[in-house]
């Protein structure tokens, strides 16, 4: 029972196990289950581990039960020819309300929005039903928008007042804010920054330390000695290093401020730095990278324990990374090429990674990102990359 | 299970959807843990509450904290006092026996509890990932091993185990496939209205509709660090209500007391005060 359903679920990404599924059988053996609705809550509770899929779910659910359409991985081209359509469109309605079998009145009332939806809906037929004929529409030419299915707003079937059922719940899509493409907020941050703690004893001496009690009691020949010690505390440094220069940052502003914001909070020993595109010479205290400069061959002093984290596009003319005078500040052009600084950080700090804010899958357009990706660890400045980087950095 | 027929249906301070309460019941009958996440302020913690006091059955709270070792939720081997005991001998205790210096943990407390409980566990995601695999072996099992003692634990009662956790990660693999899971979202707005309801019984229309318009209205600020939650709005309209100079008019002028309650961080509350005083103008 339901077995196509649970495949569905997993191949649209749902991570549910065998194991929930025999709970879920075990649920309906049990009586437990009674409607539709009570099958769409406990299927969810059961299957569904992480509110991040809640969206994926109400999706195959409503195709599954109802027959919706799933919104599929062809999505991005269709975006792309619906857009083309809009701008022919936008030429010559005639035209083309007459190519999709529609009196041009009836499209003009529509949106831009509706528009696309529109056009969207019709490419998918095309796509189902090409097979035979030339033809470039389907086969019913009244349909009008708006019942589109995956459209949040789509599901507007008109009559029914009764309470709501779990198809027309899960059409709604209220889970969309969690899907995995949600921003990165602090509270993400936090947890994925939350692995780095390095626990060292610090602290007043409050903890009874009970082995060593036990063995000063006995050296003491049974007159009880207490023995304390101090607690473990978390005494990681972090020295971050933030590219804030250029329009090339900007659109990452927001979340590398998360970033930042977090890493303030939660570190004792944290040290941020700023530099414009790669690190020459300097790097700055100060946002404004004018007033504290900190020559960068002094970070060989520190401790090499330290975790060096940068956060860049990465992203630069490879002339700024490669030649002696790249820097495109002037009074910054010492003779060595950033590469080689760059190269001396990672050396200096064998603990470290470059954070980049470009999708990664981006990251083969660019030259720069490929050879400083050679240079430190880079991981995409996202979830799942913060994690990847945290284990990294943890790593012993 | 020894008492089927048990179905959780609200509590009296408690608002509870029909969802929810259906995979409550669920859990309960597949005797598995229900994980809760959701925003703080959605209720987590207030629906163990809630289910212990409809199905008349004691709560057990464990309070996770990031230090904390599996074996300090099950059972606690005083050593201390053994020592003192023995060496001073002054206490009616027989040092020879371990047992006596044993004392139960909150998970060991609800196992021995003569009537089946309800175990909180809240905020799991604060310990580390063997903590939560670990004990979700123990949940799992009903058993666990004092190993001072050699001694087996076997829980006399199943207990209805409720799990919270904040984090917007997900838990490790083998931990969600031991629990049922649910995801509780913020109360919309109608919802929102029967929580303030229950809780002030007869509160003035006019006032519950003008708080919570300018309730939701607050959180839609974008760049707020904290949103209020429900526990603020409560506490607001408990301020608002002991205002004598308060009419629920101010509010639909935009003018709105008592901020403070609502933002607790000081860039956030600034944040709303400039928001406010900007519609009053208007």
């Amino acid at each position: 029972m339901f077995i196509d359903f649970f495949y569905l679920l997993r191949r649209s990404g749902i991570p549910a196990s065998p194991t929930a599924f025999l709970t879920l059988h075990k649920a309906l053996a049990g009586g437990l289950i009674l409607s539709l609705n009570d099958f769409y809550t406990a299927s969810r509770a059961i299957l569904v581990k992480s509110e991040r899929y809640f969206d994926i779910f109400d999706q195959v659910f409503a195709h599954h039960f109802k027959g919706t359409d799933l919104t599929d991985t062809e999505d991005f081209d269709l975006d792309e020819a619906a857009q083309l359509l809009l701008e022919q469109w936008l030429k010559n309605p005639l035209e083309l309300a007459r190519s999709f079998g529609e009196d041009e009145s009836t499209l003009n009332r529509l949106s831009a929005d509706e528009l696309i939806e529109y056009f969207k809906e019709r490419l998918k037929e095309q796509k189902g039903t090409h097979h035979g004929g030339g033809k470039w529409i389907g086969t019913s030419g009244t349909s009008p928008v708006g019942h589109s299915g995956y459209h949040p707003g789509g599901m507007r079937v008109g009559g029914t007042s009764r309470s709501r059922s779990a198809i027309k719940v899960a059409m709604d899509r209220r889970y969309k804010d969690y899907s995995l493409e949600g921003p990165l907020t602090q509270a993400m941050i936090g947890e994925a920054l939350k692995r780095l703690r390095n626990l060292v004893p610090s602290g007043p001496k409050d903890q009874v330390n009970m082995d060593e009690t036990l063995y000063q009691t006995m050296k003491n020949a049974g007159e009880i000695e207490i023995v304390f010690e101090q607690s473990l505390r978390d005494r990681l440094k972090v020295i971050l290093a933030i590219d804030n220069g250029g329009w090339s940052m900007d659109s990452y502003i927001p979340v590398v401020q998360t970033l930042f914001n977090y890493a303030r909070a939660q570190f004792k020993e944290l040290s941020t730095y700023f530099f414009h595109n790669s690190i020459y010479d300097n790097v700055w205290s100060d946002p404004t990278r004018y007033q504290k400069p900190q020559r960068v061959a002094d970070f060989s002093r520190f401790d090499s324990e330290t975790r060096f984290i940068v956060v860049g596009d990465a992203s630069m003319a490879p002339y700024e990374l490669m030649t002696a005078d790249g820097s495109i500040h002037l009074e910054e052009r010492s003779g060595k090429p950033s590469i080689e600084q760059l190269r001396f950080l990672a050396e200096t700090f064998p603990r470290s990674v470059w954070l980049n804010p470009v999708p990664e899958r981006m990251w083969g357009y660019t030259r720069t990102i490929t050879m400083i990706a050679g240079i430190f660890p880079m991981f995409e400045l996202s979830i799942d990359g913060l994690e990847k980087a945290v284990a990294h950095l943890s790593a012993k | 299970m020894t008492d089927n027929g048990l179905k959780f249906s609200g509590a009296n301070r408690y608002v509870l959807d029909d969802e929810l309460a259906s995979i409550v019941n669920i859990s309960m009958a597949l005797e598995m843990p229900l994980l809760l996440k959701g925003e703080p302020g959605t209720g987590k913690t207030m629906l163990a509450h809630a289910i212990a006091e409809s199905l008349h059955m004691p709560l057990i709270v464990l309070n996770v904290k990031s230090s904390m070792k599996l074996v300090h939720a099950l059972y606690q081997y005083d050593t201390l006092t053994r020592l003192n005991d023995s060496r001073f001998g002054d206490s009616r205790r027989d040092v020879s026996n371990i047992e006596e210096y044993i004392t139960m943990g909150k998970i060991g407390q609800a196992f021995m509890a003569e009537r089946r409980t309800v175990l909180l566990i809240d905020e799991i995601d604060k310990a580390d990932t063997d903590f939560q695999d670990d004990m979700l072996d123990v949940l799992d099992q009903m058993t666990f091993d004092i190993m001072e003692i050699d001694k087996t634990v076997q829980a006399r009662h199943r207990p209805v185990i409720i799990i919270t956790s904040n984090a917007k990660k997900d838990l490790s693999d083998p931990f969600l496939g031991r629990c049922n899971f649910h995801h509780i979202a913020f109360p919309d707005p109608k919802m929102m209205r029967k929580i303030i309801s229950v809780h002030f019984p007869g509160l003035e229309e006019n006032l519950l509709e003008g708080a919570v318009t300018a309730f939701y209205g607050l959180r839609e600020l974008d760049a707020v660090e904290k949103k209020p939650a429900t526990r603020e709005l409560i506490n607001w309209i408990r301020a608002l209500k002991a205002d004598p100079d308060f009419t629920p008019k101010k509010l639909q002028k935009g003018d709105v007391p008592y901020l403070g309650i609502l933002f607790k961080k000081s860039g956030d509350y600034q944040q709303a005060l400039n928001f406010t005083s900007r519609r009053k103008l208007f």
